[in-house]
């Protein structure tokens, strides 16, 4: 194996070069940049300062910003948590009911992404703002008299979210599921499993692949979302997103941006952590 | 010892009143579109039976198990378990399990996990699952690899943990789909033997699916012959190997010589017939069948029931065309004058001389040795 396992190494490197270079410039280099404009100073009309200055991360204390950080987290959590609830059932009727259908129905799952988010966010404003689609037809049906305040909701926002970004959850899903072997549910079923406990018992945890590779696609975009909250959210829920994209457009603080961008990229890393070592690694090992 | 059973004794359709049915096929039918692939099946498995579906690959065997263990409805029949019905029964509330050919262990859980499975679900008390668990770990060979995964083991350990999770559950009746068929020849003996054991010690009727004639010979009780979809014959393996019911079964057991010809003579149970080698034939004829004089019938005799001489009811003169040496006995390839073949084993005992390749020899067998074929 040794000898062999050189050669192949050598032929690997070969190949890993450009993926290597490519990673390196676009994306360690600006991450190198963002980390070292994080401890800068901003001048008054922008440009930056370089230096040691802990001030930026300070900030990020203030309460104001502290609650958009949580807010951030709390809707990408129930972002995740819908998508899956939403997802999990589409998958698993794709998968064990879609027959020979089955390629063109997850095809069609990613039918969205055949358009810009941006145009997909701007007609949710059109179908949610005050004399929008959804309005006229709740008037309509006679829920209501007024205009309802659909629109610039934290609702609104995770509406738009969990839109979104189904389809990355529902494509791990549907790939881990695939992989499941029918037979298994005969086994189970067979030694007295229900149709609910062969689920939950058998089905699943076997699906948990799946689950963790969709939950962190759908979490980490969402965290990070800045289109949907500014075009759904409004000024009343404003996202870490948001608030970083003010201070590198707007606002001309980059380094108060960078720290946020920091801050949330670590925040993230601990929670995706977190929840591969509670949920995942045990599930993961067993594949 | 078992006494070898003879044509006039048949021991199938021997009722046996004693013994309770466990399960029961009643005309039995399941279509897939339009083909039948199990056709008006009728079946009496008895408690406590070491009992073989036996058949070539695509003769519904799978099929069969899986309409008792509840994964398929039969299209027609009635199925009964333990004396009561089933039909409309879900597969988790049958007092049946399975051994899948696949073996099917899940692959995230452990040994121990895997074989607590059933009595998880059965909502049995901790420490009796941890006991059990040990029990059946120990019953197949299995104690100390609790904690490994699946991927972690060999084939006949996957086989082991197979067995163990099914008959922990104390079924009344164990399926098993060709459990040893992934094994290699040594291991597939041994366990042979070990899951006639076993099944013997814990006293659970088995219904057992194989392909291979010689697995179902060794194992079984009583075997039921089948071919696209319809059973051929049911009866223990000796009867099976002696006296088998046609054409189908003779062949698929075991080899065997077969004449065809006309019946001249018909005395009771035996008979004469002209074969087309020109020779006269004395047969045995099964006991029920009827056939008359004039009818063309087949002739059936065993290879190793032909011998060198003259010492038998029929006598013919063969020419020996191939020698081929087994081990244990000698196999002769000889032809008639016109060229259809008969084959010949004689055991290699310490001083036996056979004849020669080429050589023109007598060779002659008993007419309680020869039996008349049903249709
Ligand atoms: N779900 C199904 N739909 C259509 N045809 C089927 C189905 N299941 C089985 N068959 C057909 O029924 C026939 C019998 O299948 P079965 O699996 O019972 O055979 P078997 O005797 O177990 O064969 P083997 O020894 O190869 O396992 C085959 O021709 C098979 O193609
Ligand atoms: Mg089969």
């Amino acid at each position: 194996m040794g000898e062999k396992g050189r050669g192949w190494n050598l032929g690997l490197a070969g190949l890993l070069t450009p993926v290597t270079i490519w990673l390196g410039l676009f994306f360690l280099i600006p991450l190198l940049l963002i980390l070292a404009y994080s401890f800068g100073t901003s001048g008054v009309y922008g440009g930056i300062t370089l230096g040691f200055n802990p001030g930026n991360y300070l900030k990020v204390f203030d309460p104001l910003y502290l609650q958009i950080i949580g807010r951030t987290f709390f809707i990408a959590a129930l972002t995740t948590l819908l998508c899956l609830a939403l997802g999990y059932p589409l998958a698993y009727f794709i998968v064990f009911k879609g027959y020979r259908r089955r390629n063109l129905l997850i095809l069609l799952v990613m039918v969205p992404f055949w358009t810009s988010l941006l145009i997909r966010a701007y007609s949710w404003v059109v179908i949610l703002s005050g004399n929008g689609i959804a309005n006229k037809f709740l008037q309509f049906i006679g829920v209501t008299d007024e205009p309802l305040t659909l629109i610039f909701t934290p609702e609104a926002v995770l509406m738009g979210m969990v839109y979104s970004y189904l389809p990355f959850m529902i494509l791990p899903l549907y790939a881990s599921l695939e992989k499941f072997d029918t037979r298994l549910k005969e086994a189970a079923k067979d030694l007295g499993a229900s149709r609910w406990q062969t689920f939950w018992r058998v089905t699943f945890p076997l699906s948990m692949p799946g689950v963790i590779a969709g939950s962190i696609l759908v979490f980490i975009p969402s965290a990070g979302e800045f289109v949907i909250p500014q075009l759904l959210g409004g000024s009343r829920t404003v996202m870490t997103g948001t608030l970083i994209q003010t201070q590198f457009g707007a606002a001309r603080d980059w380094a108060f941006g960078s720290a946020l961008s920091v801050m949330l990229a670590v925040l993230l890393l601990a929670a995706i952590l977190f929840y591969v070592r509670r949920v995942g690694t045990d599930k993961l090992e067993g594949m | 010892m078992k006494e070898r059973p003879t044509a006039q004794k048949p021991r199938e359709g021997d009722q046996d009143s004693r013994r309770e049915v466990a399960v029961a096929l009643t005309g039995i039918t399941k279509r897939f579109g339009e083909f039948a692939v199990v056709d008006d099946l009728n079946l009496e498995i008895w408690e406590g039976e070491f009992f073989s579906l036996l058949g070539p690959s695509g003769c519904g065997k799978t099929t069969t198990l899986r309409m008792i263990a509840g994964f398929e409805n039969p299209t027609e029949g009635v199925i009964s378990v333990a004396g009561e019905p089933v039909r409309g029964v879900p597969p988790y509330r049958r007092p049946v399990n399975t051994v899948f050919q696949s073996y099917a262990i899940f692959p995230h859980l452990n040994v121990f996990d895997n074989v607590a499975f059933g009595l998880r679900r059965a909502r049995v008390p901790k420490d009796e699952i941890q006991r059990r668990v040990v029990e059946a770990c120990e019953m197949v060979q299995l104690t100390g690899f609790e904690k490994r995964r699946s991927a972690q083991l060999s084939g006949g350990q996957q086989q082991r943990v197979a067995l163990a999770r099914a008959l922990i559950n104390r079924p009344k009746v164990l399926l098993l789909d060709e459990p040893l068929g992934a094994l290699d020849l040594k291991l597939r003996k041994e366990l042979q033997l070990e899951l006639r054991n076993l099944q013997h010690e814990v006293g659970i009727t088995f219904v057992y699916v194989t392909h291979d004639q010689e697995e179902a010979l060794t194992m079984s009780d009583r075997i039921a012959v089948m071919n696209e979809g319809k059973v051929q014959q049911i009866a223990d393996p000796s009867t099976l190997y002696e006296l088998p019911k046609n054409h189908f079964v003779a062949n698929f057991i075991g080899q065997i010589n077969l004449f065809s010809g006309e019946l001249e003579s018909v005395d009771g149970g035996r008979v004469t017939l002209r074969s087309g080698e020109g020779i006269k034939i004395e047969a045995l004829v099964r006991n029920g069948d009827t056939p008359e004089i004039g009818e063309q019938v087949q002739a059936a005799v065993r290879p190793e029931k032909i011998r060198f001489g003259e010492t038998g009811e029929n006598v013919c003169s063969v020419g020996v065309r191939q020698i081929v040496y087994l081990g244990v006995s000698t196999q002769y390839i000889t032809e008639f004058a016109d060229g259809t073949r008969l084959v010949l084993y004689q055991q290699n005992a310490h001083d036996s001389v056979g004849p020669e390749v080429g050589e023109q020899v007598n060779v002659s067998w008993d007419a309680n040795h020869c039996l008349i074929l049903g249709g």
